[in-house]
């Protein structure tokens, strides 16, 4: 083991000497040459092209091609070059002669009004006549030109509808006397209509809010305070066996697989998901046919008994009901023809609880009133999961329908 | 449990919860199985189409028996008739046969076929039967009533008793009477006396005339009788008065005790009533056939407005023994008393239910007043009503609607007579000539 030890210090030791000094090494690698066109300009030519223009102040503007836009309003001081500029007043020596030798006092004054015009600035500048390049560099031409706007749209305009000119329908003329009225349209008489009066729960005078002018403005309480039943305790569940110590474990069995794992039944998650488990197969699975050995399709889903269990009960009416009858629960039983419309003469309550046997009547007669009501069309039930359906067993419960 | 494990069942339970996706076939054998918790509230389309006229002699009065036949079932707010005008097809014979299609398509659920014959003598028949539209069968057996040409109301409440309670599934109350405290004049000046009414207001009659204020009537169990309070002597005392012959008697009572607020018991031969004897105020019960007031409360506190269970076994009443005005049950010959209201506010004028099962009340609580029901033990409170003032609740004899007295504020208020669904629905005024209050419903008439 030392030796790779050994072995490996050398590589690094060796890597990082040809890092430190390999780059000192020469490189043997012949050197490649960079060919930049430029032009030679004489001096003269040179002078020419600055007396020809005033680009040379462009560069001593630097980055703030603003600058050096003076408007009208700067002539009395042309030569400052920033006037948003704190720390510049003082005007280039080299700038051309000033009429105004104290230009002091009205640098503040100007560069208010400087700093407005500052967007116009560039445009004011003067462009330079040199085609030189680097004079060009500054030039404010390299701003880009906005683009026209469209002229055209590019879609064509939808043509004005036809019928609105043509229809036989009353409407209100575009009258251009503003003072005149709208024509009131006229309207064809027909029959008032309205839903019927439904409600899915009971609202009470006392649950109305209290009209104003009564005396007092706070409602009374729908009922009186009762403590809340206190929650009852989940059923202690025993407590797991405790794992082995893994040196126990490892001093009785080598093999850590082979170790003894606590009972399933004294596992409390183990049994809180059993459970779920078994409570999800018991809610979600649906019943099969009347004859399950005759039918082994698929069964039915979640949203299908839903949408059966809406259209059952959108025509469950339990507001003629006695109270006794609201406290009943039927279960009812029919059998189903294969368009999906219910076979009526085979309505029969096979249980009922929570009542006498006549309230138990009354509500079966109002349960079978909402099956055959509501089924009249046929329900919407999958053809073909027939044997799924073919036989109902719908259970009326009313305690959410019961006033309380 | 190793981790694999846990997220498989996690996985699984995922699975079979999540709603749209197929759950394993064939789970449990048996028919496919749903349960309806959620229903509608609506009235119950009823077609009532005119009832026949069997004679030349019975065709306005089949009109007429019809139209009170009509009201009474859509008045409860439990049914809506549907109009002659959305027929497809009528009733010609009483006998002919129903085209359910018909009645059917135009969604009435229950259909009302009936006809009315007046022989020479004057005596009216009315016979009518009861179909379940839907079902297409009859619902029930045909029925047939006799009655003078005077009692044709009555005919036709029992005609809809009938059918109310052959669809409810609870005895009717169409064919009783109230009695009540007519008021006349200014609200500082009131004229009381006593009348008595049809269920719904029809055929009102006075029992006694305005010389003095009389209170709160009460209708024995078998209707023919009426106790009420009277200031014909200047303080307050209990009259017992037929309602057949107007007759009236005053119970004795010893000393100078002022007595009021008295109720029949269940038997009718005896009366619970309140006592108020040296500024102390107890209730006490009395033989109608003879005897001594018996004691029933021993307290300081003042107790009144006495209500017998129908079994006559207790008594629930109101008291103020806990420093504020409650309510209270206790046995029917006296003794510990058990307090059964415990919420904000007062509670007042019990009135035990013809079933039983719930007792009425008036409670007053910031500011308004309310008709509430709670069960005997005190559970279940629901307020029905809330106004400026209601007070005073009677059963009807089904005990599926309360009468009450409603008056509104002002010097210019009057005192008119609503009832009102167990259920809190269909709050409306009874019909009565003038202002009214003290309402008291009899039982069914025979």
């Amino acid at each position: 083991m030392r030796r790779g030890v050994q072995i490996s210090g050398a590589g690094h030791l060796a890597l990082a000497v040809w890092l430190l000094v390999g780059g000192w090494l020469p490189d043997r690698r012949p050197d490649e040459a960079d060919f930049t066109d430029v032009t030679v300009i004489s001096g003269e030519e040179f002078a020419a092209l600055v007396a020809g223009g005033g680009a040379p102040d462009a560069p001593q503007v630097g980055e703030e091609p603003a600058a050096p836009a003076a408007p009208e309003e700067a002539a009395e001081a042309p030569e400052v070059p920033a006037a948003d500029s704190a720390p510049a007043p003082q005007p280039a020596p080299e700038a051309t002669p000033a009429e105004d030798p104290d230009p002091a006092p009205d640098v503040s004054g100007v560069a208010a009004p400087q700093a407005e015009v500052q967007p116009d600035a560039p445009g004011q500048q003067p462009a330079p006549d040199s085609p030189d390049g680097a004079a060009v560099t500054f030039a404010p031409d390299e701003t880009p030109v906005p683009r026209e706007a469209p002229r055209v749209a590019p879609l064509a305009a939808p043509e004005p509808d036809a019928q609105a000119e043509v229809s036989d329908t009353v409407q209100a003329a575009v009258d251009p006397d503003a003072e005149a009225e709208p024509e009131t349209p006229v309207e064809e008489a027909q029959d008032a209509t309205a839903p019927e009066e439904a409600t899915t729960e009971t609202v009470t005078e006392a649950d109305e809010p209290q009209e104003a002018g009564e005396v007092v403005a706070a409602l009374a309480p729908a009922g009186s305070p009762r403590p809340r039943t206190r929650p009852a305790q989940p059923a202690p569940t025993p407590e797991p066996e405790p794992e082995p110590e893994p040196e126990q474990v490892a001093a009785a069995e080598p093999e850590p697989e082979t170790q003894d794992e606590p009972e399933p039944a004294a596992d409390p998650m183990a049994d809180a998901i059993a459970d779920a488990v078994a409570d999800a197969v018991s809610d979600a699975a649906p019943a099969p046919s009347p004859s399950p050995s005759e039918y082994s399709g698929p069964p039915m889903t979640a949203g299908e008994k839903d949408a059966l269990r809406v259209a059952v009960q959108r025509c469950w009416n339990v507001g003629s009901l006695s109270t006794e009858a609201l406290r009943t629960t039927v279960t009812v039983l029919v059998t189903m023809n294969e368009d999906s419309t219910p076979d009526t003469g085979t309505i029969r309550m096979t249980d009922f609880s929570g009542g006498s046997e006549t309230a138990a009547r009354q509500a079966f007669e109002a349960a079978r009133r909402a099956i055959i009501r509501c089924g009249a069309s046929g329900f919407s039930l999958p053809a073909e999961k027939y044997g799924a359906w073919a036989e109902i067993e719908m259970v009326f419960n009313p305690d959410n329908m019961r006033v309380r | 449990m190793t981790l694999s494990r846990l997220l498989a069942s996690f996985a699984i339970t995922a699975a079979l919860a999540m709603p749209g996706l197929p759950a394993p076939a064939n789970a449990q054998g048996g028919p496919l199985r749903i349960e309806i918790t959620e229903g509608v509230i609506e009235p119950l389309p009823v077609a009532i189409p005119p009832f026949i006229a069997e004679s030349p002699a019975a065709e306005q009065l089949a009109a007429d028996l019809t139209r009170v036949v009509s009201a009474d079932l859509t008045g409860t707010g439990l049914f809506r008739e549907i109009p002659q005008s959305a027929y497809i097809s009528g009733v010609s014979a009483f006998d002919q046969t129903i085209q359910y299609a018909d009645w059917k398509a135009i969604n009435a659920q229950a259909l009302v076929t009936g006809a009315v014959n007046v022989d020479g003598a004057g005596n009216v028949t009315v016979k009518f039967r009861l179909y379940d539209v839907f079902s297409e069968a009859q619902l029930g057996d045909g029925l047939q009533l006799d009655g003078g040409s005077n009692a044709w109301r009555r005919l036709a409440h029992k005609v809809a008793d009938q059918v109310y309670s052959r669809i409810t599934g609870e005895g009717g109350y169409f064919d009783s009477r109230v009695v009540f405290v007519s008021e006349e004049g200014p609200k500082d000046a009131r004229r009381k006396r006593l009348a008595v009414m049809d269920y719904d207001g029809a055929n009102v009659q006075y029992l006694t005339d305005s010389a003095s204020i009389v209170l709160a009537p009460r209708f024995s169990p078998s209707g023919d009788r009426v106790l009420y309070t009277s200031y014909e002597t200047g303080q307050p005392e209990i009259f017992v008065l037929n309602v057949g012959s107007v007759q009236r008697q005053r119970i004795p009572v010893p000393g100078d005790a002022m007595t009021f607020s008295p109720r029949f018991s269940p038997s009718g031969d005896s009366v619970v009533f309140s006592l108020s004897q040296g500024g102390n105020t107890d209730i006490y019960a009395m033989n109608l056939g003879g005897g001594q007031p018996i004691r029933l409360t021993s307290t300081p506190a003042i107790e009144t407005a006495p209500s017998f269970s129908p079994d006559g076994s207790q008594i629930v009443f109101e008291s103020d023994r806990s420093g504020s005005q409650q309510l209270y049950i206790m046995p029917a010959s006296g003794g510990e008393a058990q307090r059964i209201s415990f919420g904000p506010g007062r509670y007042g004028t019990p009135v035990w239910s013809p079933q039983g099962d719930y007792i009425a009340f008036t409670k007053q609580n910031e500011g308004r007043f309310h008709i509430g029901v709670m069960r005997t033990d005190g559970s279940e409170e629901r307020l029905l009503t809330a106004s400026f003032l209601d007070e005073g609740p009677t059963w009807a004899p089904n005990g599926r609607v309360i009468m009450f007295t409603r008056e509104s504020a002002g010097a210019g208020g009057t005192a008119q007579l609503f009832s009102v669904d167990i259920s809190g629905r269909n709050l409306k005024q009874v019909s009565t000539p003038g202002a009214a209050s003290d309402p008291a419903w009899s039982p069914l008439l025979p």
